[in-house]
């Protein structure tokens, strides 16, 4: 940084009267005390953007971004990803064409096989993720549907403000967990297979540790439950207390964006490359309606989380862009030089005819 | 005798008579604006009677509907009724002070005298009539007429620093009908005051007294201004003196003359006001679009998906409930802390100039001091500077030079020091020359000279008014009993009356040259009475001085019919030197594009040389003089015509300023103000003579209405209209006392701190106006572009991304704090502004805070909405996109880029600047630390879950680098390529490392500089007419 570190000036040709007489007249004067704050003298460092300031700054950041884009691009990488979309393959040949219909009549049996083909070794743990699209958990209406207090305190089973229009039952009585978010909770379940081998997902500790603890209380239990005309989604057990039904914690972290993954749980074992998994999963939740996709995804993950080269990439491109313009302006400055503080650059130092 | 004349304006107060006691409003004193009750309903009126209040009401009231409410209604109460609470106590705090110093004037005792015996009373408790009696030292409670005093002449002095801030003692007379009353006497004595009702004329008092028997003389008496004792004044050197009080409360002259000053909006608030109304009026589009496509994709999208339960049919206002939404969302566009920042920092503003070490005045022991705290921003973009001159250029210490007495010039140097400038300096001549004035009362003079005493009777004064512009007094010469009448005033006010057959030529003569000298002159003449003209006279003059209507003309007239036939004595001339600085001050004013005028009582003459010798104008040939003049309106108004179409032709090549005085003012005004406002528009300099106070004030409301941004300044009582007139008034506390520094809203001890006052702290503070209010908009815009972006992701459904702490938190403290920094701010140093006073032009065209640079803050608000957003939802996509944290994951991209932005946009660092920005930014991670931390909360363990990511770190890394290279790249080639003349400076200055090192190469530099300087900021006028527009329109 081309900084040079020197004081605020003031003008000494004013002052020097006004020193002389400092001596006398101190001792009974209204003049205001002197600081250099009060002055706007204090010390200040004043840089500008230099050529060789400027051009270092890009270089450097340059310089530093690409090995971090390149890090990030390979952990991303590392990561082994299995996605597949069930919700269209999940429909009967024959209800293609209603899969509404299809979805929600329940004498209809929702088990749905499907076979996934591991591309590449996977180590443990692997994560059980579904991922839901164009499905609003961001929505305004959505979004605001719950009480946080009802759901920490037993006591307060009363408070389902804001959890309409899912607050009572037509009797009156209050629903625990009440609101929307709930009501709608993810009810498609999955089961693994790898030949015979039973792969059994790891439900524990899927939500965060703070949630469990602290906003979901240990003596709240479901009550009221889905009982009403409308089912939404999944039901839950009432004599389980909220703060073991991690599913529902899960769900009720809310995604920010309309396209989202939620934890289902984790699968302890090594996956090899080639291994054939059937998933045998219960195609349960509707999401027909709005033609939103359902895909069942199993990744494992690495530092930086899973398998996004967003960052990767960002870095390489932004790093190559900041190196590229170190050389640019290099060039430039060679091409079109300008000499920096000449007084003859003022326009009132040129003929007026110039301007 | 006969009252003349009737008018309905009138009180009669009887003295000692409690029959119309309370017929008027008794003496308490109330200055206060509120009462305890009607505090909190008439400040909240007040408040809300500003368009920003109003306007963050209705969203505050709208906050308070849930069903629609973004976020929790505290986010904008919160910060409303903090604003709310600051601006209100600052109220009450000085309406309480006001409260506490008026009690305590109200309780103070004073005697009166009741039917012969004193008592003593509280001040609040005296009624009109009542008779008060003072001690020496005393402040005088009411407007009182004086009936007796101590003094066997009937005389007493008080102090009327007060009310017109001059501190000389003024003497104060008994009027002849009580004048031989003893002091019992003046206890019983009844009587009827006849005078006008209140007014707040300080200088005027046309009133009559008639005392009741048992006093014989029961005629009506004249009373003036001069037998009064006026509130607020204190009574000096007199043992005691009684009047009767006839104004009191707040009904006295002090008390009508204080009056709330019409806050003063600067230009740089006016563009501030033009751009939150630009921005209001995005904000509706915007909502109106986004409650449009709200409501499309509900009625198609929203009903299909399941889970928000949609009802078929909703209430009937349904359609407003999205637009409404919006609304509330997009309400933090217009920053709602901006009124509070802003009064901040122009408070700090205001306090540096009080501070400033620079601008105090070490002869008179003055600081600077800014009485308006609020328009230091106009100081640096001032256009014309309309100055007096007497007291203002020059020191108003008059020293007697030269007179001319028949044919003799006689040469003579005195100084001295005096009250009354001119006839001091004459008496202390005239003592020099062995002729002394030795004793002067209320009605003798005498004069020691050549080993014997002269004594005269002085028989009446004839005052001197700005319209006779001449004063004469009738005396008699005790030894011969001759009467004589003795002329003083202004050469064409007097030998326009000498007696005929009288050679004035050589008067002329004298005048012309001791103006050309600069000098001030004045003409003498005297003329022999005979005993029957003067009694005559003394009765219509007498008759004058007691009539009640027109008095003023009446005088003047009889006057004037005395004034005639003179035989003139000579001319003296007096010589008013110039202030220290004065040229140099103008001539780094002009050189910085301000115009300067100076507008003058004095004479042509003399005006002109002033001009000269303080740089206003040069010699031939490089400029012009033009002066307007003529006999007749025609020949005025064609010279008028003739000096518009050669300043037009001309002005570019040439220094040109028109001259003229107050006569043709008046019959321009009156005929042609057009060509003249064309004319004024046109002319960088212009010296108008002979004005009175009103004139100079047209002049500047000329200006004004032309759009220019004016400052005033002067020093005298003349000048106070001017001064309030103009858009910053500026008051030098000088000779003439402290009249005009108080009715100004910055007083300084000398002209030339202007030049500090101006180009240091008027600079600065618009630069730094200029960055506060463009920025408060910028990190406001910021966030809610943000917010509209989350719109297109959810459903425009006007959900927050953002929760309610976080958005308090955001407008209050993250983005407030940081941006304060910029009031230590300099862009290039004060040494480099002053050698280069042309960088004004830069503030004076408004180029900091436009329409342009605004757009300019816009799309960079814009374009790091974007890179926020876009990295955020990017990076943090599929499994991490969890509401608390995305949300969080924007919010610290915005803390980060907004660190940057304020980094960046500094100049120079102190290490306030330094702590306050990055302790800031150490802030914003505790405060979230901290807050997730607590159980209860949203955000509880989110900063936690954040700052353990590697990937978190790694996004605010490429937020920061995407938001602000390109920024940084823009702003280098800018800068390096097609450098503004501050970019420049501030290069000159770095590559000098310190900026004495040139200082010799730039004085070669400066003579070249000056020419050229006027050539180029004549034509910025053109070239800069682009930029002209936005600020007057």
């Amino acid at each position: 940084m081309s900084s040079s570190g020197h004081a605020a000036g003031t003008s000494n040709g004013g002052s020097a009267d006004a020193a002389a007489a400092a001596g006398a007249a101190r001792r009974n004067t209204r003049m205001p005390k002197y600081s250099k704050f009060t002055q706007q003298e204090l010390p200040a460092c004043k840089p500008i953007l230099t050529p060789k300031w400027v051009v270092s700054v890009f270089f450097i950041v340059g310089v530093i971004f690409v090995p971090i884009g390149v890090v990030s691009l390979l952990a991303a990488r590392d990561v082994v990803e299995i996605i597949d979309r069930y919700d269209e393959a999940c429909v009967p040949g024959n209800m293609t064409q209603n899969k509404l219909a299809y979805i929600q009549n329940e004498t209809i049996s929702k088990v749905c096989k499907r076979n996934l083909t591991v591309t590449k070794h996977m180590k443990q743990p692997i994560f059980v993720y579904y991922e839901l699209d164009n499905f609003y958990q961001n929505h305004r209406r959505y979004v605001k549907s719950r009480n946080d207090a009802q759901l920490r305190d037993a006591s307060k089973a009363n408070q389902t403000s804001a959890c309409e229009p899912e607050k009572t039952t037509a009797n009156g009585q209050p629903i625990v967990p009440c609101g929307l978010i709930a009501w709608s909770l993810f009810n498609d379940t999955y089961n693994f297979t790898r030949g015979n081998e039973n792969l059994p997902v790891d439900k524990k500790d899927i939500s965060w540790k703070s949630d469990r603890e602290h906003k979901f209380g240990k003596d709240v239990y479901p009550s009221n439950f889905q009982n009403g005309a409308l089912k939404g989604g999944a039901t839950l057990d009432p004599k389980i207390p909220l703060s073991e039904q991690e599913d529902l914690i899960v769900w009720m972290r809310t995604a920010a964006l309309p396209t989202f993954r939620k934890l289902y749980g984790r699968i302890y074992f090594d996956l090899k490359e080639n291994d054939t998994i059937t998933v045998s999963l219960n195609n349960n939740y509707n999401t027909y309606s709005f033609g939103g996709k359902k895909k069942l995804v199993l990744s494992t993950a690495t530092w930086l989380g899973g398998k996004n080269d967003f960052l990767g990439f960002a870095y390489l491109v932004v790093g190559g862009l900041c190196i590229f313009l170190a050389f640019v302006f290099t060039l430039l400055y060679f091409i079109k030089p300008r000499k920096l503080g000449d007084h003859n650059y003022l326009s009132w130092n040129r003929h007026p005819a110039s301007r | 005798m006969e009252v003349t004349s009737w008018t309905t304006m009138k009180r009669f107060v009887y003295i000692n008579d409690d029959s119309c006691r309370y017929s008027y409003c008794g003496n308490r004193i109330s200055n206060t604006k509120y009462t305890f009750w009607n505090f909190l309903p008439k400040n909240l009126w007040e408040q809300f009677r500003r368009f920003m209040n109003q306007y963050f009401l209705i969203i505050a009231c709208l906050q308070l509907w849930s069903h629609i409410a973004p976020v929790s209604p505290a986010t904008t109460w919160g910060p409303l009724i903090i604003i709310f609470i600051v601006s209100a106590s600052k109220e009450a705090w000085d309406d309480y002070n006001r409260y506490l110093s008026d009690k305590k004037a109200n309780e103070r005792k004073v005697w009166v005298v009741k039917d012969g015996t004193h008592r003593q009373i509280k001040a609040q408790e005296i009624h009109v009539g009542d008779i008060v009696w003072l001690h020496e030292n005393d402040e005088i409670p009411c407007d009182l007429v004086l009936i007796g005093t101590s003094d066997p002449q009937g005389i007493c002095y008080v102090e009327m620093s007060n009310l017109d801030g001059e501190t000389d003692l003024k003497t104060r007379f008994v009027p002849s009908i009580s004048a031989n009353l003893s002091a019992d006497q003046l206890g019983k004595v009844k009587g009827v005051v006849e005078c006008p009702n209140p007014d707040n004329d300080i200088r005027r008092f046309d009133a009559n007294m008639r005392l009741f028997l048992p006093i014989i003389d029961n005629e009506a008496c004249p009373l003036t201004i001069n037998n009064t004792l006026l509130q607020s004044c204190y009574l000096r050197h007199t043992e005691w003196a009684c009047g009767v009080a006839v104004y009191t409360g707040n009904e006295t002259k002090s008390g009508m003359s204080r009056g709330t000053a019409e806050t003063k909006l600067t230009a740089a608030d006016a563009m501030i006001d033009k751009l939150t109304i630009a921005i209001f009026t995005f904000q509706i589009i915007v909502v109106l679009l986004l409650g449009y496509f709200g409501n499309i994709w509900k009625d198609t999208q929203g009903l299909k998906q399941w889970y928000l339960m949609y009802p078929m049919e909703g209430p009937w206002y349904d359609f407003l409930v999205i637009p409404l939404r919006f609304e509330l969302l997009c309400s933090i566009m217009i920053p709602i802390s901006i009124k509070v920042t802003l009064d901040l920092a122009k408070g700090v503003y205001a306090k540096f100039i009080d501070w400033d070490e620079q601008m105090f005045d070490w002869e008179t022991n003055t600081p600077a001091h800014s009485a308006n705290t609020a328009i230091s921003e106009d100081l640096g973009q001032v256009q014309y500077i309309l100055s007096d001159k007497t007291g203002t250029l020059t020191e108003n210490r008059m020293i007697f030079k030269r007179c001319c007495i028949s044919d003799t010039i006689n040469d003579g140097t005195v100084s001295y020091k005096a009250q009354s400038q001119d006839e001091e300096a004459l008496v202390n001549a005239a003592s020099n020359l062995n002729m002394m004035l030795i004793s002067k009362d209320n009605s003798s003079a005498g004069i020691y000279f050549n080993g014997s005493d002269f004594h005269y009777e002085l028989l009446d004064i004839l005052e001197f008014t700005s319209d006779r512009k001449r004063m004469s007094v009738v005396i008699k010469d005790g030894q011969t009993g001759k009467i004589l009448l003795l002329s003083k005033g202004a050469d064409e006010a007097i030998l326009p009356r000498a007696s005929a057959g009288q050679q004035i030529q050589r008067y002329l003569e004298a005048v012309e040259m001791y103006s050309q000298l600069g000098l001030r002159t004045l003409c003498l003449g005297w003329r022999d009475l005979e005993e029957d003209e003067y009694k005559e006279w003394s009765k219509k003059f007498r008759e004058a001085s007691c009539s009640l209507h027109n008095r003023e003309s009446k005088i003047a007239e009889v006057c004037h019919s005395l004034e005639r036939d003179l035989h003139i004595l000579g001319v003296t001339a007096i010589e008013d030197r110039l202030q220290d600085g004065v040229p140099e001050t103008i001539k780094l004013l002009r050189n910085a594009g301000i115009n300067v005028w100076m507008l003058t009582g004095d004479k042509q003459n003399t005006a002109i040389q002033i001009g000269l010798l303080c740089n206003l104008i040069t010699s031939e040939p490089s400029s012009q003089l033009l002066s307007i003049t003529g006999k007749t309106e025609e020949d005025i108004l064609r010279s008028l015509e003739r000096a518009f179409i050669i300043m037009k032709n001309t002005c570019e090549t040439k220094d040109l300023a028109f001259v003229l005085d107050g006569c043709a003012l008046e019959i321009i005004l009156k005929h042609s103000k057009e060509s003249f406002t064309r004319l004024a528009m046109l002319s960088r300099t212009a010296i108008c003579c002979r004005m009175t106070p009103l004139q100079k004030a047209q002049l500047v409301a000329i200006l004004k209405s032309a759009g220019y941004l004016t400052l005033g300044i002067g020093d005298g009582g003349n000048d106070v209209r001017m001064i309030q007139e103009a858009n910053i008034g500026v008051g030098i506390s000088g000779r003439e006392g402290l009249q005009a520094a108080r009715a100004a809203d910055y007083s300084i001890g000398k002209f030339k701190f202007l030049r500090r006052l101006i180009l240091i702290h008027g600079r600065y503070s618009y630069n730094r106006t200029a960055f506060i209010s463009q920025y408060s908009f910028y990190k406001s815009l910021n966030i809610c572009f943000i917010q509209i972006l989350f719109a297109f992701l959810s459903g425009l459904s006007g959900t927050s991304l953002f929760n309610s702490t976080s958005l308090m938190a955001y407008n209050v403290f993250y983005t407030s704090l940081p941006v304060m920094t910029i009031i230590f701010d300099k862009d290039i140093s004060e040494t480099t502004v002053l050698q280069h006073p042309q960088i004004l032009q830069h503030s004076q065209a408004g180029r900091l805070l436009n329409p342009i640079t605004f757009c300019g803050w816009i799309g960079r608000s814009l374009y790091h909405a974007l890179v926020i957003f876009f990295i955020t939802i990017c990076a943090y996509a599929d499994e991490k996109s969890e509401m608390q944290e995305l949300s969080m994951v924007a919010l610290s991209g915005c803390i980060w880029i907004q660190a940057f932005v304020v980094t960046m946009d500094t100049n120079s660092f102190t290490y306030p600047q330094i702590i306050l920005i990055w302790g800031n930014f150490v802030a914003f991670y505790m405060i979230n630390l901290i807050l997730s931390a607590i159980p209860s909360l949203q955000m509880y363990t989110i900063m936690f879950h954040l700052c353990g990511q590697p990937s978190y770190w790694i996004t605010m890394a490429l937020t920061v680098v995407v938001g602000m290279g390109p920024v940084m790249a823009f702003r280098y080639l800018r800068d390096m390529y097609r450098p503004s003349a501050i970019n420049m400076l501030q290069q000159i200055e770095q590559s000098n490392g310190s900026i004495q090192a040139f200082g010799g190469m730039d004085s070669a530099l400066e003579s070249v500089r000056t020419n050229l300087t006027d050539l180029v900021t004549d034509s910025r006028r053109n070239s800069d007419s682009n930029y002209q527009p936005l600020l007057s329109d």
